[in-house]
């Protein structure tokens, strides 16, 4: 996959919150193909090279769930991202989760769905095989789990390195407080209070203090992003 | 109304149909009864007419017409052949002896049935005759039978009587079924007008009982029982729906004053980026409320069986310990972990660590700050428990039940971040789990167990 290649369809019934997708997955740079049924979906999955392809469950003609076996069996590598109303996230869509792709509850803000197309697209093509990833002045050992910048070590949890990691990997993107939960903690509910902010802003402390420049940023909304300056 | 009621209910059309049926049977063997006494009695008569004729047909032979004459006259003497009657003709068909006016006209030979009036002095009474008639070999004619009228009779009164049973039969059955009918659609009427009362005006009405601790009585118990339940859930959900409503129009009230102020004052980039903020983090807020409620009614519908696993308590709990951690920090307090390294339940480890978290959110945010929090797992006599301890300001023991109520905040926790959803989470997933919550007083501070079952520790 190219660096140009950020085609996406998005398969949504209903009119107004499909038009409000294309529009700004359209202004995130993304090319947005739209299927309204199942039907569309098939044909459209399977003529063209997709990098993501989220698919709404409740489809007039054929359930979405469906729709996505459908296409894998049909040989389609694209990875799928489930949206479901509230209340519809049964073990069939958490095991999907096993299947490397993801899942996300409606109503969901556009910016959590923008963080998880990213990860999402991006996901085939890098697999790091380095074992030492630098951010900036900071770098963590993947093989010894310890993490230092400028030289000097930061003392971490294990749970704090895994958090640190999952940032580092996805240096410069938005990643959402769920993604975390569901990543770090592999929990996959909210737990309704700011315990996520709370425990990021620990390790915040601990990389950032003291330090040239921080490298934990907030990001209004949705979560947190990890960047050097420049 | 209640009598037309009782003769339209199934009740009394299948005991109906008992009845007719009990009926059809009873008079077959009535009339069985009726119809062998009666042939019996006719058959014996007729014996002993034929036993009486072969006698004098006999002496006919034997010594001559005079002689039969003369045996006929003294039976009609005697006293003991007073229900005989006896004719002796020429062929002429004059009557030679006997005490019959004359030869019956309707009859030859064989057997005959006929009235016939007496040559005696009752001259007025017609007899009711069977008898037998045969010409003897000399051309003379002889007839010997009975007075049947009280064979007659006799037959004719069984016969009334029969159908005098049968007729009573029916009319007390009917009757009874009548009663017992109307007592069942009497009861089942109370039952309906009370399922009316209740759809007209509400749910505190109850079906009388009568004391009689018979099956009636005991199926308006346990009505009386499910309306109670039904009327506690409904009470709940108004509960539940005020405090939705309640819990929701704050945020939903702030959201609409802003964004109306907004719209009437000239446009900012800054505040209206600042403005547009703070309502999305409102209406998450309203979105997360409605996420919990969701998810308290999917653990209660009990559909997650399905993802039970062998689950480590301890793990989940040393994890929930981790994520809380710098929360405690926050706030000063320690939280610490003890207890045994193993702690095996059978259950969905998602829900069993929101429950715990739950729990570990509220001892660090109602306890003391700068106090000590204590999440301990272990196995008592091979029950698996798991124990949150905090040193704050408790609860009063008369609280401990109403806390897992949905919304239900203490007073004083009025105003401290949270939906009141978290502790009916708990109650929910515990539910599901047949796990007990036990809730201790820990001088000072609140104790809260989570006792598991023992036999899924055990499957482990």
């Amino acid at each position: 996959m190219t660096g140009g290649h950020r085609r996406i369809l998005v398969v949504e019934d209903d009119p107004e919150t499909a038009g409000q997708l294309v529009e700004q997955l359209a202004t995130s740079g993304y090319q947005v193909d739209l299927a309204s049924t199942g039907g569309e979906a098939l044909s459209l999955g399977a003529v063209c090279d997709y990098a993501v392809i989220t698919i709404d469950r409740m489809l007039p003609d054929i359930d979405g769930i469906t729709v996505m076996r459908q296409l894998r069996d049909d040989g389609i590598a694209a990875p799928f991202l489930i949206i479901s109303a509230l209340g519809e996230v049964d073990d069939r869509v958490r095991g999907l989760r096993a299947g490397g792709d993801d899942y996300l509850v409606k109503p969901f803000s556009f910016l959590e769905l923008l963080a998880r197309l990213e990860a999402l697209g991006r996901r085939s093509d890098t697999i790091a095989k380095e074992t030492i990833l630098r951010v900036g002045d900071l770098a963590i050992d993947l093989i010894s789990r310890t993490a230092s910048r400028r030289g000097k070590e930061i003392l971490l949890l294990p749970k704090e390195f895994q958090l640190l990691e999952y940032l580092v990997r996805n240096e410069g993107r938005v990643v959402s407080r769920a993604m975390l939960l569901q990543h770090v903690w592999d929990l996959h509910f909210d737990p309704s209070t700011n315990i996520i902010d709370v425990y990021v802003g620990r390790l915040r402390r601990k990389v950032d203090d003291q330090q040239a420049y921080p490298l934990i940023h907030t990001v209004r909304g949705v979560g947190y992003c990890l960047r050097a300056p420049g | 109304m209640l009598l037309a009621k009782t003769l339209r209910s199934s009740t009394f059309k299948l005991a109906l149909i008992g009845i007719a049926t009990f009926g059809v049977i009873a008079s077959a063997i009535f009339a069985y009864v009726y119809l062998s006494t009666s042939s019996y009695l006719r058959a014996r008569s007729d014996r002993s007419i034929m036993e009486e004729f072969a006698g004098l047909r006999e002496a006919y032979g034997r010594s001559g017409r005079d002689r039969l004459i003369d045996l006929i006259q003294r039976r009609i003497a005697d006293d003991h052949f007073a229900d005989h009657v006896y004719v002796l003709v020429d062929p002429a068909l004059t009557v030679l002896a006997g005490n019959l006016r004359e030869w019956p006209k309707t009859a030859s030979s064989g057997w005959a049935e006929f009235r016939a009036s007496p040559s005696s002095q009752h001259a007025a009474n017609q007899l009711l005759v069977r008898a037998r008639l045969e010409p003897l070999p000399g051309g003379d004619r002889l007839l010997v039978g009975r007075d049947i009228d009280d064979l007659h009779n006799f037959a004719a009164d069984i016969k009334t009587a029969v159908i005098a049973a049968i007729v009573l039969m029916f009319v007390v059955a009917v009757a009874a079924n009548v009663l017992v009918t109307h007592r069942t659609v009497g009861r089942i009427e109370q039952i309906n007008a009370t399922s009316r009362a209740i759809m007209a005006s509400g749910l505190d009405k109850r079906i009388p009982l009568r004391g009689s601790h018979d099956e009636w009585d005991r199926v308006a118990e346990n009505l009386n029982l499910m309306l109670d339940r039904i009327e506690a859930l409904m009470g709940e959900v108004k509960q539940v729906s005020d405090n939705v409503a309640h819990d929701l129009r704050t945020p939903l009230t702030r959201m609409r004053g802003r964004l109306e102020k907004a719209y009437q004052g000239p446009r900012s980039g800054d505040a209206d980026q600042a403005l547009i903020g703070d309502t999305i983090a409102d209406l998450d807020s309203v979105l997360r409320i409605f996420a919990s409620i969701v998810r308290i009614a999917q653990i209660e519908t009990q559909a997650r069986k399905g993802a039970f696993r062998i689950v480590n308590l301890t793990e989940v709990a040393s994890e929930v310990v981790e994520l809380y951690d710098a929360a405690a920090e926050q706030y000063g307090t320690q939280l610490i972990q003890t207890g045994e390294r193993e702690v095996l339940v059978t259950g969905d480890r998602d829900l069993i660590f929101d429950a715990i978290a739950n729990l570990v959110d509220n001892a660090i945010k109602h306890g003391r700050a700068g106090g000590q929090v204590v999440v301990s797992s272990e196995s008592v006599d091979g029950q698996p428990v798991i124990t949150i301890a905090d040193d704050g300001p408790g609860i009063p023991a008369c609280e401990y039940d109403h806390v897992f109520k949905r919304f239900y905040r203490l007073e004083r926790s009025r105003y401290t971040p949270g939906n009141g959803l978290g502790l009916s989470l708990v109650a929910a997933v515990a539910r599901l789990h047949g796990a007990r919550i036990e809730m201790l007083d820990n001088a000072p501070g609140l104790k809260v167990r989570l006792w598991f079952s023992a036999s899924a520790g055990a499957a482990g």
